[in-house]
């Protein structure tokens, strides 16, 4: 009888094992085909690989399609800690001091240093991290833009605002003739939005003395963007809720939020959810802090990234440069996963307007025209700690009354005694 | 044959619970002790903790507990779920008393209907309720608004900073009503009928036999759903974090348990998030224990 | 004065049921709408996309949707089958012999219930990485046999429903301990153990934070894990709000055919089991 116990248990055993090969296997022998896994939340992003796996039969790269940018990168810090990180990642740009720090991903300089050309400088230096190593491939990027409804600005006789300044007249003027309608709103749910508009003022957060970092996230230009921002929230000019809720879709929708400070990819975001308002948007150059040198700030863009565990580094290598620079991947993201794309040959080649702004035929010319002047930005190596800080202190300040400043001081302090705890050797 | 009628019922029991043995060890035992073992290190960096092998794990004894005894957050966070905890638990167990006890009235329509739609939300996972009701409440989407519009009315804000609480509560009190009844009503109906025959012929109303008699007799499987329902409070997690990104009123930190998720994953810092699970972990057991405690001897104590 | 008694509380249990209803009558509601229609229209009103919406999410990503749907139905499936036996053969253990550390297996099982899922899924990960199971179907369905809350139900079902001078008359009569376990106290608690069945399945198919630590492909993604991926897009991409609703609503309805073909099974008895028919 006891017998049958052991049996039932080796058969349940045997079982679970059986159930356990039926879906995994991404461990192969040497001389088979190698299969890569590519996590990434790109919008059908799967096409662009498949052709890839058209036309490289020796390599199959398997995407999984997993939730976005931080999310993905604490997945890939835990991965990676437990031993099996997929061999490409999605990462975003101020992500990769975090996972290089953590030994996350490769330095791929072997073979993607030919790479080098076919990017901008400014957006080539952010994948070295102003070292000799390559730490992933560019694949997007987000030079930030204005956005308005260009019919409700006609019907209530609005400018488009070329400085802060104006910006702020326009958002009262706003609310002075439509009380219900607002000219945008302050996120604390989008720290990448806020880091944005701090690299247009000119801020700093992080930069690098020797082997000594030192952390400005409250430097002066950071001030100056609270300070204004919480002058427009007091006299409550606009909105404070976060962006992306249901209530801000529906806000996009209905016309509550006449304008969005956002990216060059915004015209998807608002195809996706405010599809009624098509054609009724446009586009503008960001406001300026001064108008004589016009410049802007990035929000998202991300690379393609090759994990140190990986078994076929030179294989996935391989495939992130072909991604981010084949001509006709490129043109798959650009067509299927609407993405804006850090290959400058490919932004040349971008001639018709997105679907969603067909009244703005020289959008990509005039994005183009904006994207040549971004602001460098250093990110530091717990990006994901100020980024949490942001949330928690911005949203506790608007919930407050409104300042932002003293905000910054915690978002400093958060990351400096992050860095500190880490042993990190953290300068004043 | 004979041996075994000997040797059988000592051996058994042991047989029978080993695999669940097993896999408690494997499940639950190793990672609490691995938790343990990991809140005793930090990593520590070298240089500018650029490049391959900047990172290595030192020892450092009790320091992550020092740390998490002396963070204000955490004791904030904790504070908060009592707060929580005080709205969600008499709210949700008084509706769930309510109700069993309406179910077991006789004259009561409607009983089988009442009784499924309650139970429903149980069966809807915590993330899909937390981004249904955050529809509910972001004012912009809200019913309630749109009704209160209607009528001229100013509306409300679950999401401020005073209703948050009320916001987080009524989801677990949507989501755990109906589990709380069923147990109730379970031991409700296990109790002799004769018992309230008994008393009606003594003229009790309804609502005397209820107080008098069904109440009291209630009161064990009143403890435990208290106590299961307190330990799921302390537990508290998907909620609030599924609802912060919609308001500036819920902090990534919110509760202890956010604040873990928050080191481990936010910060990468598993050390000290494994620190704070063991204190949390302490502080669970230590109530259980008292409640218990205290509980056993009044609940029981007055039945006997 | 009888009259209303008998309508107040009917009345009482109508409004708590409209108040359980409420968001799952929305989410029916929503489901019908197109995406310009979820955020244009007033929130009760009926849109016209049901279909189009079901079609949308059958075809998201070659229908991965339904991938999910199974995974879950095998995740909690066979993950509440495997516990509710299993559940079974150590609550009648624990009740009907006693034995030397009976109280301490008990008591060890039951402090199980304490432990926060988040704070075990980060060792739980880290531990399963060293044998290199985790991303496998194995390591999001093993720790979901083992409930701490189940085998503490299966416990007072067997004091419960299995007389003990049963136990002895079979043993009397030379069968083996394993003999009356499967043959005489198992069938004897099957209600009970439907019940543990049923809540094991919820808690698995509702189990989020274990299979978003252990999973990377999202093949393997339960049907919860996925929708998250779905909804949380980023910032350069819009959420997938309405095959969010719509997947919602889809992947509840198993739960709810359960539980009404199941129901006369709920009835969850923390302490004696004496229950009635």
């Amino acid at each position: 009888m006891r017998l049958d116990i052991a049996k039932k248990a080796a058969a349940l055993g045997l079982g679970l094992a059986l159930l356990a090969g039926c879906g995994g296997g991404t461990e192969q022998t040497t001389d088979g085909p190698v299969e890569l896994s590519f996590w990434a939340w790109a919008p059908d992003i799967d096409k662009v690989v498949d052709k890839w796996n058209a036309s490289h039969p020796d390599v199959k790269v398997v995407v999984s399609k997993q939730a976005q940018g931080d999310e993905l990168v604490t997945k890939l810090l835990t991965a990676a800690k437990g031993g099996n990180p997929p061999d490409l990642a999605q990462v975003e740009f101020q992500s990769l001091p975090t996972l290089v720090s953590n030994d996350v991903v490769a330095d791929i300089s072997e073979g993607a240093a030919v790479a080098k050309d076919k990017f901008a400088p400014g957006v080539w230096d952010q994948v070295t991290l102003g070292g000799s190593g390559v730490y992933a491939v560019p694949q997007d990027s987000g030079p930030m833009m204005f956005y308005y409804r260009a019919d409700l600005f006609a019907e209530y006789g609005l400018k488009v605002p070329t400085t802060w300044d104006e910006y702020a007249q326009t958002a009262r003027d706003l609310r002075a003739k439509a009380p219900d309608k607002f000219l945008g709103t302050f996120s604390s749910n989008d720290p990448g939005w806020f880091a944005g508009l701090v690299q247009q003022a000119g801020g700093s957060w992080w930069s690098v003395d020797g082997d000594t970092w030192k952390v400005t996230v409250d430097d002066a230009a950071t001030k100056k963007v609270a300070q204004y921002w919480s002058g427009l929230i007091r006299e409550g000019a606009i909105d404070k809720s976060p962006m992306y809720t249901p209530e801000w879709n529906k806000a996009l929708n209905d016309g509550t939020q006449v304008g969005w400070l956002s990216a060059v990819w915004a015209p998807g975001v608002l195809k996706g959810n405010a599809e009624s308002t098509l054609g009724k948007w446009a586009m503008a150059p960001m406001p300026q802090w001064d108008a004589a040198e016009p410049r802007t700030g990035s929000w998202g863009g991300s690379t393609t990234a090759v994990t140190a565990g990986s078994k076929h580094q030179k294989a996935a290598t391989e495939f992130a440069v072909w991604l981010n620079t084949d001509p006709a991947a490129v043109e798959g993201l650009v067509t299927q996963s609407a993405i804006y794309p850090a290959a400058t040959s490919a932004q040349e080649a971008l001639t018709n307007p997105p679907a969603f702004f067909p009244n703005q035929p020289d959008f990509y010319t005039k994005a183009a025209e904006i994207a040549a002047t971004s602001s460098g930005f250093t990110w530091g190596p717990n990006v994901n700690v100020t980024y949490t800080a942001y949330r928690n202190a911005i949203g506790e300040a608007i919930s407050g009354g409104g300042d932002l400043v003293p905000a910054l001081a915690k978002m400093q302090g958060a990351t400096v005694d992050d860095m500190k705890a880490n042993g990190f050797k953290v300068g004043g | 044959m004979t041996g075994r009628g000997g040797t059988a019922p000592k051996l058994a029991p042991y047989a029978f619970v080993a695999p669940a043995v097993v896999l408690f060890v494997l499940v639950f035992a190793l990672p609490i002790a691995y938790t343990v073992y990991l809140s005793l290190f930090r990593t520590e960096v070298k240089g500018l903790g650029l490049g391959r092998g900047s990172r290595s794990e030192v020892f450092v004894g009790l320091d992550n507990y020092v740390r998490a005894l002396t963070d204000a957050e955490l004791g904030a966070g904790a504070v908060r779920v009592v707060a929580y905890g005080a709205i969600l638990v008499p709210t949700m167990l008084g509706l769930a008393l309510v109700f069993a006890l309406l179910l077991d009235e006789d004259r009561v329509r409607a009983r089988g209907f009442s009784r499924i739609a309650i139970f429903l939300p149980y069966a809807i996972p915590v993330v899909i309720a937390s981004l249904l009701w955050g529809f509910l409440y972001l004012p912009g989407t809200s019913p309630l608004n749109q009704l209160l519009d209607a009528l001229s009315l100013p509306g409300v804000n679950l999401l401020s900073p005073a209703g948050i609480y009320f916001a987080v509560a009524n989801i677990a009190v949507w989501g755990g009503v109906g589990y709380n009844m069923v147990v109730l009503y379970t031991a409700l109906r296990s109790i002799p009928r004769d018992l309230y025959e008994a008393a009606r012929i003594d003229g009790c109303t309804p609502w005397q036999v209820a107080v008098r008699i069904k109440i009291p007799l209630l009161a064990p499987a009143l403890v435990l759903t208290s106590l299961f329902s307190i330990i799921a409070t302390l537990q508290v997690f998907v909620e609030p974090t599924t609802l912060a990104p919609l308001t500036n009123s819920l902090s990534l930190t919110w509760t202890p348990l956010m604040k873990v998720y928050q080191d481990a994953f936010g910060r990468g810092d598993i050390y000290s998030a494994a620190a704070t699970s063991v204190l949390i972990a302490a502080a669970m057991f230590a109530l259980s224990f008292v409640l218990l405690r205290v509980t056993r001897s009044r609940a029981f104590g007055g039945e006997r | 004065m009888r009259a209303r008694l008998g309508g107040l509380p009917t009345f009482v249990l109508l409004v708590g049921a409209a108040y359980c209803l409420f968001p799952v009558a929305w989410v029916v509601v929503a489901a019908t709408k197109s995406t310009g229609e979820l955020f244009s229209t007033t929130t009760l009103s009926v849109g016209t996309s049901l279909l189009a919406n079901l079609g949308e999410l059958g075809s998201y990503r070659d229908g991965v949707f339904w991938r999910w749907m199974a995974n879950s139905a095998l995740y909690a499936g066979l993950g509440a089958l495997l516990s509710a036996a299993l559940s079974g053969v150590t609550g009648y253990a624990l009740a009907k012999y006693s034995f030397r550390g009976r109280a301490l297996i008990f008591n060890g099982l039951l402090a199980g219930v304490l432990v926060p899922a988040v704070v075990l899924a980060i060792p739980q990960y880290l531990l399963l990485s060293k044998v290199g199971l985790t991303d496998t179907y194995l390591s999001v369905l093993v720790p979901g046999v083992i409930s701490p809350y189940g085998i503490y139900l299966a416990r007072v079902y067997a004091a419960a429903s299995v007389p003990e001078d049963v136990v002895e008359a079979a043993r009397t009569d030379g069968a083996s301990e394993l003999r009356i376990l499967t043959s005489v106290a198992l069938p004897m608690m099957v209600p009970g153990l439907v019940t543990v069945f049923l809540f094991q399945f919820v808690s698995i198919w509702n189990n989020f934070m274990l299979p978003y630590i252990m999973l990377g492909d999202d093949g393997k993604f339960p049907v919860t894990l996925g929708l998250y991926t779905m909804l949380k897009q980023g910032n350069t991409t819009p959420a997938l709000y309405t095959l969010v609703v719509t997947g919602a609503l889809v992947s509840v309805l198993p739960l709810i055919a359960l539980f009404l073909t199941l129901q006369r099974y709920w009835r969850i008895d923390l302490l004696s089991g004496a229950v009635k028919a």
